[in-house]
């Protein structure tokens, strides 16, 4: 058991997206001996979740969303370190490889993904932005994961969203590997249209989905 | 129009302003690339705009990486869309730029578009409201610095608050050259301004904003504040900064904002959905979504129709005819819609038995030749030939205000108007064709 007081804390510097506090929370948990895994997964999830929340309803902004997101990451990543060190490994999660698609530079939004998606235990492999729809699918085959994820920030690049499910199914991959797709102009009616798996509106969002999907995957 | 909208007095009419940024090549066969780096086909798009779309205001180019170009940002070119910033100069350096780097009218590609604005105006400033275009200061400041700003907006809220300051000197200054070429508003375009929180807008935005609107409104022309995105909790903020309208994009309720605004008497404009109404949808969610926002509105007064932001290239060109049609006259565009649910497939209607007939038959489909100014020169393509092919061809006109023309048009698979069909094949779709292909095209249809 982890005390509630710590737990709060944590949740709370995630909130205030102070990275420093995160870090040092996160180290103080560890000297006291706390289990990790529950220490991200009660303290600095549900402080991120809560972010998402905040953010969905617009009581708060990017800004306060990249400062706890990279408060977050910060924490993760040492109680992360402990976890291996440990030789443990965190239950359940998923693989997803991330990527802003072709001709598209906007990847503030998908690194928030990327943050939320760590802290829920997920292993993400984030190809950065103006991928190529071939390498993100080759890259998902390569690395045996569960899931694509792709952000579009323009109506023009979305299309590549499209492509990526024509390959998959070239592939024989389609329903194997699930899809999920977001990004400002895209939509659940455009998901639906091209036949992805999964729409997120936001970042919160699309853990909440990577649960889901991986619920449904059949293999 | 756009003026009295502008000073906030009655109209008899809403102004339509189409974004038809890069989609203004489309409509010459130009790329966007094409279009915002040479000023020859950038003003044979502009003029073209102007013929098909009847606007009462148009933006001479709808692209925010002209000054983030000349400030070294590299570009990444696209055929379909504006350029986009690859590379921020301030990223990892916090830093303010040197005055001596501010734009001047030769900078970059401000030539170019100072080239155009002047030869559009000479050819239909007397008819049109010309928008000149400029990076707003905080998407400015985006471009220079990268999304750290972002972060910096709330571990260094002093750098944010110069940064944007000096882009707002260089937004004066494009304010300027624009103005002295001749446009008759400026919008001021920060889509990144849906992104932060009112407060910090209060708090590090604001002054930069309300000094461009005032410089602008000191030269004695108009302002606007364009933003994209979710900007619903950002209105009151932005109206607070002093523009004469605010622009807002599809996914803000425009008839909410819209009391926001009435309180500052701010006129609003917008927020035709670009991607499922203009883009994806067909001339009928155009016309339906205009009269819903028309309806939307209770006091029509300070109000401007046009898409919620930069038009995709790729809009089918009959979605903002028809959109343009139902600004300028909604009751007529009612009665299509109404019109087009009433007219069932029982209609009876006869096609012709297109292989046996005597001639050819041009078969031309129009929303209303006498409303719509590209129906009309539709029309006018094959009225102006007519003595020379009479004696191969006849020509009927079948307008979208009769229930049995409707029902004709959906037995035909027409969706696109104006049209013009040969022999029942879809030949020209919104494009107008010139005197030369269209005697061919009804000649080789005489040939088959």
């Amino acid at each position: 058991m982890i005390d509630e007081k710590l737990l709060e804390e944590a949740k709370q510097s995630v909130l205030d997206g102070d990275k420093e506090l995160a870090a040092k929370l996160a180290r103080q948990g560890l000297d006291a001996g706390v289990d990790p895994v529950e220490f991200i997964e009660k303290g600095f999830v549900p402080g991120i979740m809560e972010v998402g929340d905040l953010f969905e309803s617009g009581e708060i902004f990017l800004p306060e969303v990249m400062m706890a997101a990279d408060a977050v990451k910060e924490a993760v990543g040492i109680l992360n370190e402990a976890i291996e060190a440990s030789g443990k490994k965190r239950g359940g999660a998923a693989k997803v490889v991330l990527a802003t698609v072709e001709a598209d530079l906007h990847d503030i939004g998908k690194g928030i993904v990327a943050s939320l998606m760590v802290a829920n235990g997920f292993e993400v492999i984030d190809l950065g932005r103006d991928v190529p729809s071939q390498k993100i699918v080759d890259t998902a085959i390569e690395e045996g994961a569960d899931i694509i994820g792709t952000s579009a920030l323009l109506t023009t690049t979305m299309t590549h969203q499209k492509e990526i499910e024509e390959l998959l199914k070239e592939k024989g991959l389609k329903g194997k590997i699930k899809t999920m797709v977001g990004g400002a102009p895209v939509t659940e009616r455009w998901q639906k249209k091209i036949g992805a798996d999964g729409f997120g509106e936001n970042a919160a969002d699309a853990v909440r989905l990577v649960k889901e999907l991986m619920g449904k995957k059949t293999n | 129009m756009i003026f009295k909208t502008l000073r906030h007095e009655k109209t008899n009419e809403i102004p339509w302003v189409p974004f038809a940024g890069v989609h203004a090549g489309k409509l010459k066969g130009y790329t966007a690339e094409e279009v915002l780096t040479d000023a020859d086909k950038l003003v044979e798009s502009l003029l073209e705009v102007k013929r098909i779309y009847e606007p009462d205001g148009m933006p001479i180019t709808f692209d925010l990486q002209v000054e983030a170009e000349i400030f070294g940002c590299e570009l990444l070119w696209a055929k379909d869309n504006p350029p986009s910033v690859r590379s921020h100069p301030l990223s990892g350096e916090k830093k303010i730029p040197c005055k001596c780097e501010i734009p001047t009218p030769d900078s970059g590609r401000i030539p170019l578009i100072l080239d155009a604005t002047r030869r559009v105006k000479r050819e239909i400033g007397d008819e049109v409201a010309l928008y000149g275009l400029i990076c707003g200061p905080f998407t400015l400041a985006s471009h220079l610095r990268g999304s750290e700003i972002f972060m910096d907006m709330i571990k260094d809220q002093e750098y944010v608050t110069a940064l944007v300051d000096y882009c707002a000197e260089v937004a004066c200054k494009m304010a300027e050259y624009y103005i002295d070429a001749g446009v008759d508003v400026v919008a001021v375009v920060d889509p990144l301004v849906s992104q932060v929180s009112p407060a910090h807008i209060d708090k590090m935005l604001a002054p930069a904003f309300t000094a461009v609107f005032d410089f602008i409104r000191s030269k004695g022309v108009f302002s606007s504040f364009f933003v994209c995105g979710n900007a619903t909790r950002q209105i009151d903020a932005m109206c607070r900064t002093n523009p004469d309208s605010i622009s807002i994009d599809e996914n803000v309720d425009l008839a909410k904002a819209k009391e926001i605004t009435d309180k500052y008497n701010i006129t609003i404009g917008g927020n035709l959905p670009l991607t499922t109404t203009m883009l994806l949808g067909n001339q009928q969610d155009n016309m339906v979504e205009v009269i819903k926002l028309i309806d939307s509105v209770k006091d029509h007064r300070n109000f401007i129709i046009s898409p919620g932001c930069d038009m995709p290239y790729d809009t089918p060109i009959e979605n903002t005819i028809a959109a343009g049609q139902a600004v300028k006259r909604p009751e007529q565009a009612r009665k299509m819609v109404e019109n087009y649910e009433a007219a069932e497939e029982d209609i009876e209607v006869e096609i012709p038995d297109y292989e046996n007939l005597d001639k050819v038959l041009i078969e031309v489909f129009t929303l209303d030749s006498d409303t719509c100014a590209a129906c009309t020169y539709m029309l006018k393509s094959v009225t102006d030939i007519y003595d020379e092919i009479k004696d191969i061809a006849d020509y009927v006109e079948y307008k979208y205000t009769d229930k049995e023309n409707i029902a004709r048009m959906k037995k035909m698979g027409v969706n696109a108007l104006p049209s013009i069909y040969i022999n029942g094949e879809p030949k020209w779709e919104s494009i107008i064709p010139s005197r030369e292909e269209l005697i061919r095209d009804i000649e080789s249809a005489l040939k088959k």
